[in-house]
């Protein structure tokens, strides 16, 4: 066990290391250059005052120097300065976690209970109008951009109803829910329509099965059987989705950031990278190779408890 | 002097979505909104304002880094020796009186009133530290004393700046970030976390810096104790927060925000129809320009005289700036006429060569000159970004080129890689052509057409005329205003004559306000002087 994790710990730093690198490479590789924001006033640049700034940001040495310092900066937690802000990157990305794991919180609620029951519902009375209805409005669901979904559902809420705030965070738990409410729908829609359609289909998968008919034969409830024996069994493949979908999450909400004027790690992002902001970059993206690898090994976690069968392998093993 | 482009080109970037965002907008209309520097007066207090910025702050140290984010929030907390009027004049404040003594020296007297948030009197010794701060080797600000050779306190509230040339545009500058009196004692006790959201504010102003939290607001509180009443805040706190344009947009219709400096004037189109937000447009510097580059295909003034009498910019202003903008025919706006406003004006009015939308006499023009000089051998360069702005521009330059027997094509950049034109002679070698916003922020032509001079470090051109060096030096050491308007007209005269770059569209400040809102200036006074201290509620009883 022991010698299990311990593995996957290293390959967890090993991936990261090697994305680093490659993140590194990437951004350098990239067209433009972060001395035309560093310099400031166009009139001021001479030849001199452009070398002087490279020197001063290290962006005169080898690709391979950089990245060295950053690395040796990087593992005793010292992930560089802002060009931008001249603050700690690590400061500036944790002043902006709050807002995205809060919306990404949020959405992950949405998305997960509503797809779920939606699947579920789909499943029971399959082949019916409902069932219908839900694999359409899915399948419509999945197929809108989160930022027209954000921009039709500011102008109806927001700005023609006034139900909601168009941007920003909110004070307190009841701000916040209030403006998180619009981003997260928007942002979990076609999350949502994803969890209904798996749920749906692993369900459907389970009430074939002779178990089920078995259970049913001996008169136990309708309802009990679907909680107990379809759904129970089913969660497997939903929880993996689920986690599957709040990974890519974490790092997906730069354009519904955008759009609704919260200042996450989205729109660092994108502020970072139109700015050269390498050091934030570099951090910002590591962050989320660094969500990703966390919520699978959760869900690794996670999926013996929901499911014998996998614990029972998982001991084999 | 200091000049600068623009913001960087992500402060554009969210346009398209602005667009789709405020659909109901229609297509661009023609739209002229009558300019005045100012607001009216408020009839009443409020308690709370919340303003949009379009960025968050890098810094609040101006020395760090001056910009419009930072500008906009510093410019009521951080006063300067003197201060920028509406019209964008400048006026003495912390020095009550400043003024040449001989060619060589300008001495400052400074106001015994004026004191620091603790009340400890303004003195000389505060004024020497801070402008040996701004002028420090790196500091932003370093090149408004590049004449300066001593700064010397000459009494208790005197100082005098020794310099090595006159420098007409010296005084006219202590108005911007470099004649910021700083409380030396607080920037000491901050140490690095000065200007970063640790940090405190070590000025005088009518407001003072409440609390910076990274990534959410700034708020400013008014300082019950400013020593100058006349100058005191009517409004109690402003909550500074940051958005892309087409959420501040949103939140200026939704009444979520009060007011905004619009970075790009387009977004206020949806607004204009909107009973809820008032527009206003101002004073500005601002010019869209398409700056030559060294590659040489323009490289006859001929060729850039031909191309500017064939541009349609009055199209231009309608299709990329919802009318908000104005053909213009030099590269500065009239903000930049911070004195013999008049005499500028005039002079403006004599410019030839860059019609608003060309006539059939401009186009018989341009192709004579066209075939005088003769067409260059490869088809000229416009960049763009793909920016609906540049993208505009760019296809009304090769369709004027067209129109005039040129050949021309659009180079589309990456938007990221679009300030890179200003550093990297490479790239600028693949174009003819950069379309940009271009402002400078002393309010003196002096300060824009020193551009020209052969050794500028914006004159990509080529554009060498010893005549023009010579006029720019006497003009820069011309303190006397009438002789330098004179000298500074004669400079445009020449640039235009030669079309150094090739001017399209003006582009004044642009002030979004709520309609209980009343009281801040509508002109780039904004980014200098203390614009927040008069806000207020618009009618009695609105708080």
């Amino acid at each position: 066990m022991i010698a299990h994790a311990l593995r996957r710990l290293l390959g967890m730093v090993f991936t990261l290391a090697v994305s680093s690198l490659l993140i590194f490479g990437a951004m350098y590789a990239a067209p433009g250059d972060p001395v035309s924001f560093l310099v400031g006033d166009p009139e001021n640049v001479t030849p001199e005052r452009v070398a002087a700034v490279r020197a001063a940001y290290h962006l005169d040495e080898p690709l391979i120097v950089q990245y060295g310092l950053w690395a040796a900066g990087a593992v005793t937690g010292d992930l560089g300065t802002s060009f931008q802000y001249n603050s700690a990157v690590g400061d500036l990305i944790l002043t902006r976690l709050p807002a995205t794991l809060a919306l990404v919180g949020y959405a992950c609620v949405l998305f997960t209970v509503f797809g779920v029951a939606l699947g579920a519902l789909a499943a029971v009375r399959r082949g019916g109008r409902t069932d219908s209805a839900v694999t359409a409005g899915t399948t419509l669901a999945a197929s809108i951009p989160s930022f027209v979904l954000a921009i039709a559902l500011i102008s109806l809420f927001g700005v023609q109803l006034g139900w909601f705030p168009v941007a920003g965070l909110g004070e307190g738990l009841l701000g916040r829910l209030h403006h998180l409410t619009l981003p997260a729908i928007a942002l979990s829609l076609g999350s949502l329509a994803i969890v209904a359609r798996v749920t749906r289909q692993t369900m459907a998968e389970q009430l074939d099965l002779e178990h089920v008919t078995a259970a049913r034969a001996s008169g136990i409830g309708e309802g009990h059987v679907v909680r107990r024996h379809v759904l129970r069994n089913a969660l497997g493949p939903v929880v993996t989705m689920c986690g599957l979908v709040t990974a890519s999450m974490l790092g997906g909400t730069v354009a519904i950031e955008t759009v609704f004027g919260i200042s996450g790690i989205g729109s660092l992002l994108v502020g970072a990278i139109n700015t050269f902001d390498f050091p934030v970059v570099q951090a910002v993206l590591l962050y989320m190779v660094i969500a990703y690898m966390v919520v699978t090994t959760l869900i690794d976690l996670v999926h013996p408890l929901l499911d014998p069968r996998v614990r029972a392998q998982g001991s084999r093993a | 002097m200091k000049d600068r482009r623009s913001g960087p080109p992500a402060a554009l970037a969210a346009a398209g979505l602005l667009l789709a965002s405020t659909a109901c907008a229609a297509a661009p209309v023609q739209t002229t909104l009558e300019q005045s520097p100012t607001t009216a007066a408020p009839a009443g207090a409020l308690d709370t304002v919340t303003w949009m910025l379009p960025e968050e702050p890098g810094t609040l140290d101006l020395d760090g880094e001056g910009g419009t984010a930072q500008n906009t929030v510093m410019a009521n907390t951080c006063e300067r020796l003197m201060r920028m009027t509406p019209e964008l004049g400048a006026v003495p404040h912390l020095a009550e009186e400043a003024g040449w003594e001989g060619d060589d020296a300008v001495v400052l007297r400074l106001n015994r009133a004026a004191t620091f948030r603790d009340g400890t009197p303004i003195t000389a010794d505060d004024v020497v530290w801070s402008m040996e701060r701004h002028a420090a080797e790196g500091a932003s600000e370093a090149d408004e004393y590049a004449n300066v050779e001593s700064i010397d306190k000459t009494g208790e509230y005197e100082v005098t700046v020794r310099m090595a040339q006159a420098d007409a545009v010296f005084l006219p500058a202590m108005a911007g970030n470099g004649g910021i009196v700083y409380d030396r004692r607080v920037i000491e006790a901050d140490g690095d976390a000065y200007g970063t959201p640790d940090g405190s504010d070590a000025c005088t102003g009518p407001y003072r810096l409440a609390e910076w939290r990274s990534g959410t607001q700034v708020i400013l509180e008014r300082d019950e104790g400013y020593w100058n009443p006349e100058g005191a805040a009517t409004t109690d706190r402003v909550v500074f927060r940051w958005a892309e344009q087409s959420a501040v947009v949103n939140m200026l219709a939704t009444g979520e925000a009060d007011g905004a400096y619009l970075d790009t004037a387009a977004a206020a189109v949806p607004l204009l129809r909107d009973e809820t937000v008032q527009v206003f447009q101002g004073p500005s510097t601002n010019v869209w320009s398409l700056i030559t580059t060294e590659r040489g295909g323009l490289a006859d003034p001929r060729l850039r005289r031909a191309l500017s009498l064939a541009l349609e910019r009055d199209g231009i202003a309608r299709a990329a700036f919802g009318g908000l903008a104005e053909p213009w025919s030099t590269p500065l706006g009239p903000g930049g006429w911070g004195y013999e406003t008049a005499r500028f004006r005039q002079a403006y009015d004599a410019i030839e060569g860059a019609p608003a939308s060309p006539a059939g006499q401009d186009l018989e023009r341009a192709r004579a000159l066209v075939a005088s000089a003769g067409a260059p051998e490869e088809p000229i360069v416009v960049a763009s970004d793909g920016e609906p702005a540049r993208t505009v521009i760019a296809n009304a330059v090769v369709d004027a080129a067209r129109t005039i027997g040129l050949e021309a094509e659009i180079r589309t950049v990456p938007r990221q890689q679009y300030g890179s034109f200003y550093v990297d002679a490479d790239l600028r070698s693949q174009v003819d052509l950069f379309a940009d916003e271009y402002w400078i922020s002393k309010n003196d032509p002096v300060g824009f057409y020193k551009n020209g001079a052969s050794d500028a470090g914006v004159n990509y051109s080529g554009f060498t005329d010893p005549d023009y060096d010579e006029l720019v030096k006497d003009a820069q050491a011309a303190t006397d205003d009438a002789e330098r308007a004179e000298l500074a007209v004669e400079l445009e005269r020449r640039w235009s004559e030669a079309m150094v770059w090739i001017p399209v569209v003006q582009v004044p400040t642009t002030l979004a306000m709520g309609s209980h809102v009343t009281g801040a200036p509508a002109s780039a006074a904004f980014l200098s002087g203390p614009w927040a201290a008069g806000l207020g509620a618009r009618e009695e009883g609105e708080r």
